[in-house]
């Protein structure tokens, strides 16, 4: 089972679980910017959780099928269409060899994710298939093994046996815009000044035009340390709030480099990455401070139920 | 969590990863005691630790949350409890068994004009010359600091204090892979070609970064540096030959 890029998109690429273990030679994890919707299309297809997705931005690579398969997409809603027929999302899809999916408009979040019953076929790079700075190209054919046959009572079974309280579950967690982003606060947080650590907590933020995997930056009061102050660098991880010399604030995404040198503010909690990296540019959003217990509990109970 | 055993401070970053750090200042001596820490933590191959990434002062373990607790109840806590072990574990064999497996490199660099982008203004603003500046960047020993940035990128110092020089203000949009440059009291070498705001020297025909070799990049941190000069001409034959 093959699928083919016809056009490509604006920054799609092949996304797994990250690859760790080589941060300390500079090689970031990568992996997908949201990987609980991710996750979500390998348990509706009974993939393995590590399974690659492609992971789509808008405007959307034109994507063909090269045989019958089954595929399902979430995340953002781009309104799929194959063969400019609507398809549901969140919900097992047979498609056709030689059908064609596109993406009609970007109505809700950010990233969506493809993903295709089977395993990839290729050789992994240092035990992961994630693209590192890469992206899908016109072209671009990709293999993936089929472990059943397509047909549609596979299909049918699957859907017998979604758990849709779950699906719902994730949905509201990824798409709720109205909630605060948990953050903990970084070593240079003891650096902001009294007003940049009201404004911090209390102002509203939104996410600006200038975004893509490795970071997002936000528009929002700018923030001053009390001194200015310079870091030697140091390890970053996802979700890091870096403040520049400007005053505004770049968080880091999936394509983050290894290692910063700005000051290090504090950290979106693991459990919220995945609605932030789904948030559109220009929503507002306020930051929250939680503790480390509250983010770790959070995010081993909505992992915990990927559990089947 | 925030705690203190002897040189080292430890909080966490995030809800993931956990920092023991040391003074914040780049000393040949932290970084060793650094890279000794580095070589302890990942020879006990401890459960759930995704990185080990030293940088500078600091090391930096990111964890997988679901594998390294047994539990979430009072992580804080037990993530005190495990850096003490590692730290007073680690305090007591060091100077028994110093870990040494640092290599020290002969590096070769052209850095003639074709290739030393920036070191007519180096010479103009620190009111040095040419010769001068690849005469000192030569005659030391550095030690690799970091590795990160991009995929091979390698951090090191420190330079003479005559030739320490700040990043251009506005980045070049494309830095050669192999370019050496300055940044401060810092001198590093582009992995790959990338945008970038080093003051560039030259260029070495090694190839820092390669995905496809075994051990990915040919520094890693505490290993020690020498620039030798080359000419145009070894240059190109080291490029296509070695």
């Amino acid at each position: 089972m093959s699928v083919k890029i016809l056009h490509k998109g604006l920054a799609d690429s092949l996304q797994d679980n990250g690859r760790y273990g080589y941060q300390h030679l500079g090689i970031p994890p990568n992996g997908c910017m949201d990987n609980l919707s991710a996750s979500l299309a390998n348990y509706i297809l009974q993939n393995n959780d590590n399974t690659p997705v492609i992971e789509l931005h808008f405007p959307s690579s034109k994507i063909q099928f090269l045989q019958d398969s089954i595929i399902c997409i979430t995340g953002a809603n781009f309104v799929p269409l194959v063969n400019e027929k609507s398809i549901a999302l969140h919900t097992p899809i047979l498609v056709n060899k030689n059908d064609v999916l596109t993406m009609l408009q970007p109505l809700e979040g950010s990233v969506a994710y493809l993903g295709i019953k089977g395993s990839y076929l290729a050789p992994d790079w240092l035990n992961s298939h994630a693209y590192n700075g890469k992206r899908l190209n016109t072209n671009d054919t990709l293999s993936f093994s089929s472990l059943y046959p397509n047909d549609l009572n596979k299909v049918k079974n699957i859907n017998e046996q979604l758990n849709h309280t779950l699906i719902d579950k994730i949905q509201s967690n990824v798409f709720s815009n109205n909630t605060p982003l948990r953050i903990l606060p970084g070593p240079a947080w003891k650096d902001l000044s009294q007003t940049a650590l009201y404004d911090l907590i209390n102002a509203s933020f939104t996410i600006s035009g200038q975004r893509n995997r490795m970071g997002y930056h936000l528009s929002g009061p700018l923030l001053h340390l009390t001194k200015p102050t310079t870091y030697l660098s140091s390890a970053v991880t996802m979700g890091t709030l870096q403040l520049l010399p400007n005053g505004s604030i770049i968080v880091l995404m999936a394509d983050h480099q290894t290692i910063g040198g700005y000051a290090n503010l504090g950290q979106i909690i693991l459990v919220d990455l995945p609605r932030f990296a789904q948030m559109k540019s220009g929503v507002s959003f306020k930051f929250n401070i939680t503790n480390l217990e509250t983010a770790q509990t959070l995010y081993k109970e909505m992992y915990a139920t990927f559990k089947y | 969590m925030h705690n203190k055993f002897k040189d080292w401070t430890i909080f966490n970053l995030g809800d993931h990863a956990i920092v023991f750090a040391l003074e914040a200042k780049m000393d040949v001596l932290i970084l060793n005691k650094l890279k000794q820490l580095t070589a302890f933590v990942s020879a006990k191959k401890i459960k759930g630790i995704l990185d080990i990434i030293p940088s500078y002062h600091t090391l930096t373990l990111v964890y997988d949350i679901t594998v390294f607790f047994s539990n979430t109840k009072n992580a804080n806590e037990q993530l005190a409890l495990f850096s003490k072990e590692i730290l007073s574990e680690f305090e007591n064999t060091i100077s028994k068994e110093i870990i040494n497996d640092t290599i020290l490199y002969e590096v070769p660099v052209c850095y003639e004009n074709i290739f030393a982008l920036d070191i007519e203004n180096i010479s103009k603003q620190n009111k040095i010359s040419a010769e001068e500046i690849i005469q000192m960047h030569t005659s030391k020993i550095y030690d690799v600091y970091s590795i990160g940035f991009l995929p091979g990128f390698t951090y090191m110092g420190m330079v003479d204090e005559k030739i320490n020089i700040a990043r251009h203000s506005v980045p070049r949009k494309i830095v050669p892979a192999g370019s050496v440059g300055i940044a401060g009291f810092q001198t590093g070498i582009y992995p790959s070609d990338c945008p970038g705001g080093w003051q560039i020297i030259g260029r070495t025909p090694w190839k820092i970064f390669d995905p496809q070799s075994d051990t990915l990049t040919k520094f890693k941190v505490g290993d020690r540096i020498q620039f030798c000069k080359i000419s145009k001409h070894e240059f190109d034959y080291l490029n296509e030959y070695a």
